[in-house]
């Protein structure tokens, strides 16, 4: 047998997906995580599954695999021996960052800066200068360096960040003090942001080195510790990491890299939710990720998910690429409360997944969406086959109670509470739409994860959004999207260059050297050459702009044709972008060339139903709360049972081994041949 | 979509249109900055947002806005269409609502089935509207025609219909017209997409559910002030003053506005009556009209300090709902705030802050000292240069300033009061500017000491790589951010050249300093006031910021009483020789007053050149610290 199976690590569960390459078989299981040692629990969970499906380690192809490691030592600020290197002049560089206040006028009166990811006295500054165009200013002084970098470690520095000034211009300076630190103090971890990020803006690009050499102690013991372990088992097979670029490496290469795996998991779903989208006969989709305290939201066109380089993680810019994903604070935990001025209010916060909603019956005492969702009859009393029952009865008393509050019935209260959790999303999916001049009508959305399908309609409705899809298994998606991930690498260097004075064999051959740089590397992870694919990417602006916009060059041009092609693109993405553009008036200035690497992997097989049948039968009914229409008896259909092509007209609930999908009245659920429900709104709504 | 006319007003329609407004806020500013041209509006962030019911009254309440007044008042109820667009920047003609000429402020009205349902509002701080200099804010200006084109309310759209020769002559008068004809289309374009999401509430839920909504997040927001602010506020009546240190064209005068405030249980009454007369040069600020409507919505923020911690101050909205809470009374015609018809205004943030301060100050009296100390954080500086069109360069900062010490924290360092406004990195300045970062630091001993010290400024140097203009707007560079309850004055705003090792120094108020190629600007910008008693603050504090080199040796010595001694490169204290340090530092002050604000001031006081109007006595006197520090900061948590 050969098996290969994809493991996403979560706070709670760890998701894991076998797909056997024969027989294109898929096995879903869930296994406990282990936060204090995940190593234990990503093993556990490749035996479990193994198991499952009969096969031996040894029938262990490959291992994908998506860690909340990385992330994880940021959210629990193990920031301590942590020490950074600066250019002389500039040791509070990352006291003053950007100046900004968040949020409303005049904050700057009470609000509190978040403390510095290093405390002052443990950054340093030392000789040597390169000026924007990467010649020499002044020399760096070993002797002083070594001073430093002496003086960091007696204080307790392990991990060393080093980031001078136009490094990203000519990265010399940062290599030798590099050498240096790794010759004398050869235990220390070091991050160099010439080789982190060699993109213009110091600021920014000290904080994403922090970001690296501060998980990189972290990423790299989990990382070898979990690769030595599998070897012992399953022999020498390929162990990959997912990154937040939506791309698979080498857990070697991870580990180098470390600030690469931050949004890991969403990074895993949002490809997996692409992947069905696209079996289902849609490109252009928005993602929506509902865990238990926040939505994860994303816009995917043509296949393919946006990307940014504007991420925070916590306070903290990191601008490595990423995935585009906005995140609300709204979810199937989030709490429905009333303030001190009688306003019902449903989340920021959330019952999470300990203690969880009241159904959960874990000692949960405040009502949640998924309490909500119960006392409507949306869900089941029991979930996950009957591994978990519900108390229909405890989650009715609190909306009782949230009822009272209001003078309202516990069915409306909650019916309302679905409705304000439904507007929040709304809110943070126009983020990524309407704030960036898209209609969100044009997309179909994709509902998963564990509470995806249960108020995703509502969602759709405010948006003015036509169709919903629910992929088979949305709580396991993360995992299925690990199975069809491409390895990716991102390279950047910024090359500020105007149009009108611009040397273009200089850009040519910076651009070339990038895509070497990135063919070498694939071909390292292990791809055929022809199976590598080069993007030529860059940021370009009007000169005098602050801010660039992204121009892709179109498959196969290279060379001067690509550079060509940014110059006169970059007026149609602007005015695409910000609604104007000053083509033949203005010149433009090229800021960042970037080149996206990627080695495309074979796709595993997903097996379709062949099942057909005139009209889908449901197993039964239940009394159903819809707002404006009251309780009504509704029918219930089991997900595995319906055949490609069976049509069910709501109000009606869809349930299956791990999720609950709600139709209501005015909406239509197709199944398709691979287990996708598709919802389409009927035009004549009432 | 259902579309329910007027259907009942319950929690759940509440909290969807509440949220649909606040999220509209957010998604009007993205806009903004997603299509403006501006880098003062895209990058700086200096531009204001809002949504309004049909009667003008504000719903939005993130952040202070522009009024729609003027639109009643210049063209009247009968006169407002589907399709209109007004805009005016006129300071003397806006209602109060606009401050000074670079301020350009479009307003959309929203119709929903024919019937005003509302407004949208966008004003933004645009690059240059004309005037005597690049960036239309002159130093020198001894009116408004000096200061750029001056627009009372017009309808730049009629019915739909552009009015082109308007647009033409506006845009004409720019220095950097086509930046004004984009930022114009984009703000014209955000006001739209807000108007779009209440017209979307209005078709979901009817208009009467609506307005009825509308009336309840106002009264709701009023509620909250009443229940939260207001029972931490004494009763009674306080005084203070602050001053404007320059306006630029009249030598060695000091400008002061004076507030009264008078609170009872449910209001807080403002008088400035006792403000200097208007000014000679650009620091004025109009706005004693439409009974201060704009000016209240200004000042109400502040009181938010007094919440029961930042997060749940991050919380409060001030939409038109504080007018409940808050009211002013102006003096006569002929102030610093009620100058008269064409007085110069350019300049007019200094008193926006400083009217901030004031208030905070009485507040600090009503409280026994728990409000922030002052801050100051907008000021602009800047070098330009260039011999023709093609090479013309203005090299602009808006640099923030250290913000003040309180109760619950230190002052944050170099922060700015517009959110999101950002710094320029010295990596983009080099590659696009003849210049070169020498050095971006914090200035040491910058933050007034205190129990909570004072954030610190910038201490920024610049070498000119070209011949250069050196710009400065700025104030407090004689007169430093006040210290509250012990607490003591930041250090203040000061502009230098330094040439072959020799620093001179130039007024705040500048911009005519011609800077040498190869010479260094320096700009030192405001610490923040400290809060509570400096003696009192935890040894450890003081050393770790000793240890930072954020504080001299001689300030943890004389300011905060800590017996240091360097052992190799650590600080540390003498425990027993600190509290007889300290013991002895008490003894010599005495009580602290509530208020410092620093050598310099006491000094133009002995000079005479603080004068007091009739029935106005000096406001520090007679007001100490109220307790320790320290203990304060207990009751605060």
């Amino acid at each position: 047998m050969n098996v290969t199976v994809a493991i996403d690590t979560g706070g709670t569960f760890t998701d894991v997906v076998a797909i056997n390459q024969q027989s294109g078989a898929i096995t879903a299981i869930k296994t406990p995580s282990t936060p204090s040692d995940p190593s234990v629990g990503l093993l556990d969970g490749v035996r479990k599954v193994l198991e499952k499906v009969g096969a031996e380690p040894k029938d262990l192809a490959m291992l994908l695999h998506g860690s909340t490691v990385a992330t994880n030592a940021v959210l629990e600020h193990k920031f301590a021996g942590l020490g950074l290197i600066v250019t002389r002049g500039f040791r509070h560089m990352i006291e003053i960052a950007r100046q900004s206040v968040p949020d409303g006028y005049g904050n700057s009166f009470f609000w509190v800066k978040p403390p510095r990811l290093v405390p002052l006295h443990l950054v340093r500054e030392v000789p040597g200068r390169m000026k924007f165009d990467g010649s020499e200013l002044e020399a760096i002084d070993e002797e002083e360096t070594l001073q430093a970098v002496r003086e960091l470690v007696e204080d307790g520095v392990k991990c060393i960040g080093v980031c001078l000034l136009h490094s990203y211009a000519n990265g010399e300076h940062e290599r030798r003090i590099g050498d240096l630190i790794e010759k004398n103090f050869p235990g220390v971890f070091v991050s160099l942001s010439s080789v982190v990020l060699p993109e213009y803006r110091e600021y920014e690009r000290a904080m994403t080195t922090l970001v690296d050499v501060l998980v990189k102690p972290y990423c790299k013991t989990y990382l070898q510790s979990a690769a030595d372990r599998l070897r012992e088992q399953s022999g020498d097979i390929p162990f990959l990491i997912m990154q937040s670029n939506g791309g698979v490496v080498k857990h070697s290469t991870a580990g180098e890299k470390p600030v690469t795996m931050l949004l890991s998991g969403p990074a895993a779903g949002i490809l997996g939710a692409i992947h069905m989208a696209t079996l289902a006969g849609y490109d252009n989709i928005l993602t929506s990720d509902v865990g238990g305290t926040s939505t994860d939201i994303a816009i995917i066109e043509k296949q393919t998910p946006m990307y940014t380089s504007e991420s925070m993680i916590e306070h903290y810019p990191v601008k490595t690429p990423m995935l585009d994903i906005v995140t609300v604070g709204s979810g199937g935990g989030s709490i429905a409360w009333t303030d001190p001025y009688g306003s019902l209010k449903v989340g920021p916060q959330s019952a999470g997944a300990d203690p969880g909603p009241i159904c959960y019956g874990r000692g949960g005492t405040q009502p949640t969406v998924t309490d909500a969702a119960i006392v409507l009859g949306r869900l089941p009393t029991s979930l996950i086959g009957g591994e978990i029952k519900l108390d229909l009865d405890a989650a009715r008393k609190a909306y009782e109670a949230l009822g009272r509050q209001h003078d309202m019935k516990p069915e409306e209260v909650a019916s309302g509470v679905l409705e304000i959790a439904a507007v929040n999303q709304v809110f943070g999916i126009r983020k990524v739409t309407t704030s960036r001049g898209r209609d969100p009508g044009n997309y179909a959305m994709v509902a998963f994860g564990g509470a995806g399908g249960l108020f995703a309609t509502e969602v759709a409705d405010f948006l003015g959004m036509k169709t919903v899809i629910s992929p088979p298994d949305p709580g396991n998606l993360c995992a299925l999207g690990l199975h069809v991930s491409d390895v990716r690498r991102d390279y950047i260097r910024t090359m500020v260059r105007r149009q009108s004075v611009a040397d273009i064999s200089e850009i040519v051959s910076a651009w070339t050297a990038l895509a070497d740089e990135g063919r070498r590397d694939i071909r390292a992870e292990g791809i055929a050459d022809s199976d590598i694919k080069i993007e030529y990417v860059a940021d370009v602006r009007y000169f005098g702009e602050g801010h660039e916009v992204q121009v892709t060059a179109p498959e196969g041009a290279a060379g001067d044709a690509a550079v060509a092609h940014m110059w006169k693109d970059f007026h149609r993405v602007h005015d695409e972008s910000f609604g104007f553009h000053y083509e033949g008036e203005q010149d433009v200035e090229l800021v960042n060339l970037r080149v996206r690497a990627v080695g495309i992997q074979s796709r595993p097989q997903i097996n379709s139903t062949e099942k057909v049948g005139a009209h889908a039968k449901p197993f039964g009914s239940r009394n159903v709360y819809w707002k404006g229409a009251g309780w009504i008896e509704s029918p219930l259909y089991e997900r595995t049972e319906l055949a490609a092509g069976q049509v069910i007209e709501g109000p009606a609930i869809v349930q299956e081994y791990g999720s609950t999908v709600v139709v209501p009245g005015g909406w239509t659920c197709t199944a398709d041949r691979y287990r996708n429900l598709i919802l389409t709104a009927r035009e004549t709504q009432s | 979509m259902s579309s329910k006319k007027n259907m009942k007003l319950g929690p759940i329609e509440l909290e969807v249109i509440h949220g649909t407004i606040r999220a509209a806020e957010l998604e009007i500013e993205a806009a903004v900055e997603r299509t403006a041209r501006s880098p003062m509006i895209r990058d700086q962030h200096d531009y204001r947002v809002a949504l309004f019911d049909a009667k003008g009254r504000k719903l939005t309440g993130r952040s202070y806005s522009a009024i729609v007044e003027p639109v009643f008042e210049y063209f009247g109820e009968d006169n407002i269409f589907p399709g209109d667009v007004f805009f005016w920047n006129d300071p003397y003609n806006s209602c109060g609502g606009i401050g000074h000429v670079p301020d350009l402020c479009t307003t959309v009205p929203i119709f929903h089935e024919n019937k005003l349902i509302g407004f949208s509002q966008v004003f933004g701080h645009h690059d240059d509207i004309g005037g005597a200099v690049p960036g239309s804010l002159p130093v020198h200006a001894t009116d408004s025609w000096m200061e750029g084109v001056i627009i009372p309310p017009i309808k730049l759209y009629d019915k739909g219909v552009l009015n082109e020769a308007a647009f033409r002559i506006i845009t004409r008068n720019s220095r950097l017209e086509d930046h004004l004809a984009g930022d114009l289309d984009a703000e014209i374009g955000a006001c739209k997409l807000g108007s779009r999401r209440i017209v979307s509430l209005a078709e979901r839920y009817g208009v009467e559910t609506l307005e009825a909504a509308f009336e309840q997040i106002l009264k709701n927001a009023a509620e909250i002030f009443r229940r939260e602010i207001l029972p931490k506020i004494k009763d009674g009546v306080y005084h203070y003053e602050d001053y404007i240190e320059a306006d630029g064209v009249e030598e060695g005068k000091i400008h002061a506005l004076r507030v009264t405030m008078t609170k009872t249980p449910d209001k807080i009454v403002l008088d400035f009556n006792g403000t200097d007369p208007e000014a000679k040069g650009p620091i004025n600020w109009s706005l004693d009209e439409a009974e201060g409507r704009y000016f209240r919505k200004w000042l109400a923020p502040v009181l938010r300090s007094l919440a029961a911690s930042p997060e749940r101050a991050a919380e409060i909205d001030s939409n038109e709902g504080v007018l409940d809470v808050i009211d002013v009374v102006f003096p006569k015609k002929g102030t610093l705030i009620t100058p008269t018809f064409g007085k110069p205004t350019g300049m007019r943030f200094f008193l926006m802050l400083r009217s901030l301060g004031v208030f905070a100050a009485c507040l600090s009296k009503a409280t026994d000292g728990r409000m922030p100390a002052d801050h100051e954080t907008i000021r602009i500086w800047g070098l330009t240069g260039g011999r023709n069109r093609d090479d013309f360069f203005l090299f602009r900062e808006v640099l923030g300033g250290g913000g003040p010490g309180r109760p619950w924290a230190d002052g944050s360092d170099v922060v700015h009061i517009v959110p999101n406004s950002r710094n320029l990195p010295a990596e983009f300045s080099e590659t696009r500017y003849p210049i070169m970062v020498e050095q971006l630091a914090l200035k040491v001993d910058s933050g007034g000491a205190g129990f909570r010290r004072g954030g610190f400024g910038y201490d920024k140097r610049i070498r000119a790589l070209d011949d250069c203009k050196l710009i400065s707007n700025a104030d407090r560079s004689i007169l430093g951010c006040y210290g509250v309850n012990g607490g003591k004055i930041g250090q203040n705003y000061q502009v230098s050249v330094i040439e072959s090792g020799v620093e001179k120094v130039y007024p705040g108020m500048s911009d005519t300093v011609v800077v040498e190629p190869g010479t260094s600007v320096r700009v030192v910008t405001t610490g923040g006031g400290g809060w509570g008693d400096p003696l009192a603050r935890e040894a450890d504090k003081v050393l770790y910021d000793l240890q930072c080199g954020l504080i001299s040796e001689a300030s943890a010595r004389d300011d905060y009483g800590l017996a240091v001694t360097l052992k190799g490169r650590k600080w540390t204290y003498d425990a027993a020789q600190t509290q007889a340090l300290r013991e002895r530092l008490k003894k010599a002050r005495g009580t602290p007053s509530m208020f410092d604000r620093g050598e310099a001031f006491r000094a133009m006081k002995a000079k005479g050149m603080v004068r007091y109007p009739e029935n106005w006595s000096d406001p520090d006197e007679g007001w100490h610290a109220v307790g320790e520090g320290a203990s304060f900061s207990q009751a605060a948590e």
